[in-house]
């Protein structure tokens, strides 16, 4: 067994749950002992060199501020229009919701869904979760049911499209822009910094200290043998 | 499965019947066949991993078809039908002098598709024992299997868009095509194939074929 690659012992670091962690790469399964690193660095698999697990300054206040910021880009993202296009004497505006419905509308009903789920309700699972349970973590309290809302947003991650559906935005506007006058909305730019937000906050805490912290605020309890 | 042997002063944690909990990563154990910090399932490895992989790689394959040969959208224009497929659409972008779109077009629709679904096929086989690879290139290579897949969904996003903001009543409407929904399926069936990929199998591999012998003594703390 092998203590992970870091640079020195740490002096900052989040609170560990009693007794001897490990910790295994995800890539190649190697197992390390779970040693503290300092904030700012990562530790990384002896053998493959995946990261293992981070120590982000100021976690909990990142992850939550930019988690709250996310969540408004996202309701002005909501409010405003993506484009806004002049044709043929009439004027129309697409927003996210509207897109969706134009998909339902038009029998494509499975297409309505996922762009729903890809561009609405992920980031939303994502965002909202991590203020939800990162905000009371801020106080060592656990938020009830936040162990399920963290799980979620484990399973919600991989579909996030936030930053696919903005390419879609672009290469639309450079599609209509030859047969019609079309200009970004403000709920283009405001997705933009949903983006860039909701990045910054995801960023913010490793998934380690976050499931540790979580496990202090519970009082400790597992349901098994601590090991 | 686990009778393999990595180098000196590397313990794997299957070695040690350890499993790294999938959602919250804590090492427990097992059995117990659940996370006793989240309570989700533990297991040592992905289970039926390549089967996994390999059955959503097909339907993603099977899609490949429909979603190129049928429209992605149906422009109707003063009365006149003209369905569009995804190498239609990419090859008038072309024509017009809209390079960057059309390759914008090309590398999410056409290559990384094509890229995911035969790099998971070359780990699938890695991981089986039928090719030889270095760890360094498995690295890169499953690498980028995470980091593509999500964007070959713009075209489907831009159907969205289109079919949204162009219903100018008899002048000019889009209707979103069959293509559309066989393409949406290619992606996320390539998304759920790499999910399925468990890249641990691929060091098992390694582990049981290298010669302990002639693994170089490595600089590597004590245990
Ligand atoms: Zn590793």
């Amino acid at each position: 067994m092998s203590t992970p690659r870091t640079s020195r012992r740490a002096a900052e670091t989040w609170p560990k749950p009693a007794g001897t962690r490990h910790s295994a790469c995800r890539f190649c399964d190697a197992l390390h002992v779970s040693e503290p690193v300092e904030e700012g660095l990562a530790a990384r698999c002896t053998r493959c060199g995946t990261m293992l697990y981070q120590n982000r300054p100021a976690s909990l206040a990142r992850a939550t501020a930019f988690g709250i910021a996310a969540l408004t880009a996202m309701v002005l993202a909501h409010f405003f229009p993506f484009l806004i296009m002049d044709a043929a004497g009439m004027r129309s505006k697409l927003t996210l919701v509207g897109a969706a419905r134009a998909l339902i509308d038009q029998d494509s009903p499975l297409l309505g869904v996922s762009v729903i789920l890809f561009t609405i309700v992920t980031p939303l699972v994502l965002a909202g979760g991590l203020v939800y349970v990162c905000l009371p973590l801020h106080f060592g309290r656990s938020a009830p049911g936040a162990v399920s809302v963290a799980k979620w947003m484990y399973r919600s991650e991989p579909w996030n499209m936030v930053e696919v559906f903005m390419l879609g935005v672009i290469v639309s506007l450079l599609k209509l822009i030859k047969v019609a006058d079309v200009e970004f909305g403000a709920g283009f730019w405001s997705f933009g910094m949903l983006m860039l937000f909701m990045a910054a906050a995801v960023a913010g805490i490793d998934r380690e200290e976050l499931w540790d912290r979580m496990e202090i605020a519970r009082g400790g309890q597992t349901a098994g043998p601590a090991r | 499965m686990m009778s393999a042997a990595p180098p000196p002063g590397i313990v794997k944690a299957a070695d040690r019947g350890l499993a790294a909990c999938e959602v919250c990563g804590r090492v427990s154990p097992l059995p117990p066949a659940r996370c006793p910090r989240c309570a989700s399932a533990l297991h040592l490895r992905k289970p039926d991993s390549i089967r996994r992989t390999l059955a959503m790689l097909a339907a993603a394959t099977a899609l490949c078809l429909p979603a190129h040969l049928l429209p992605m959208l149906t422009i109707v224009e003063l009365g006149r039908v003209t369905p569009s497929t995804i190498i239609g659409g990419m090859l008038t972008f072309w024509e017009s002098g809209d390079y960057p779109i059309a390759l914008v077009i090309f590398a999410a629709s056409i290559v990384i598709p094509i890229i995911k679904i035969v790099t998971l096929l070359w780990l699938c086989a890695a991981a089986s024992g039928w090719l030889h690879p270095s760890p360094a290139a498995l690295v890169r290579l499953h690498g980028i299997t995470e980091l593509l897949g999500r964007w070959s969904m713009v075209d489907i996003f831009v159907v969205g868009i289109l079919v949204a903001l162009l219903q100018l009543g008899n002048y000019m409407s889009v209707i979103p095509g069959p293509g559309s929904l066989a393409f949406a399926g290619v992606v996320v069936f390539t998304m759920l194939a790499a999910m399925a990929f468990d890249p641990r199998l691929l060091w098992d591999r390694l582990d049981t074929r290298q010669d302990p012998a002639r693994i170089q003594t490595r600089e590597s703390p004590p245990d």
